[in-house]
């Protein structure tokens, strides 16, 4: 079977951390 | 201060420096041990540092915290190929396009190509970038 992508892995994020800092 | 951990941690991000990253959340998870915010970044510092096996232990250390880890849990047993327990673990979350795409990335796995594909059609107006080929790879494998 043809190869996919791992597309899912652009949706592991970091939270923001603008208002921790 | 914590803040100053925060910055450092910011930082290490925004470099892709997940192995050090780590080492800062565990230090600020040291101060704050609940710290929700500290919990994620080293869950996702330790998945993007390709640690997988860790990133699944650090989910079960802090399985109690009201951080919702089951699309990062099954993403990482979709990295282990232990495919019926990823889907398992999506079960218990919200269906949204990121688990949708995981789902239809186990199933294709697991020769579900028909289940595959029905998702792909749903995912079609969520403009992810590059899921042509996905979707195009299931139908190739399905014969169609
Ligand atoms: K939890």
């Amino acid at each position: 079977n043809p190869i996919v992508l791992d597309l899912a892995y652009n949706f592991i994020d970091f939270p923001s951390l603008e208002n921790r800092m | 201060p914590i803040e100053d951990l925060f910055a450092s941690l910011n930082k290490h991000i925004q470099r892709s420096e997940f192995e050090q990253a780590v080492k800062v959340a565990d230090q600020v998870l040291s101060i704050a041990p609940g710290d929700e915010d500290a919990i994620r970044c080293k869950v996702v510092a330790l998945i993007k540092a390709d640690s997988i096996d860790e990133a699944l232990s650090a989910i079960r250390t802090y399985q109690k915290s009201p951080v919702d880890f089951s699309f990062f849990q099954a993403y990482c047993l979709y990295r282990q190929n232990k495919l019926d327990e990823a889907l398992d673990s999506l079960k218990v979350q919200e269906r949204n396009s990121a688990s949708m795409l995981l789902e239809s990335q186990i199933l294709y796995r697991l020769e579900k190509l028909g289940a595959c594909i029905d998702i792909y059609q749903k995912l079609q107006k969520s403009k992810i970038d590059s899921l042509e080929i996905n979707s195009v790879a299931s139908l190739v494998a399905a014969g169609r």
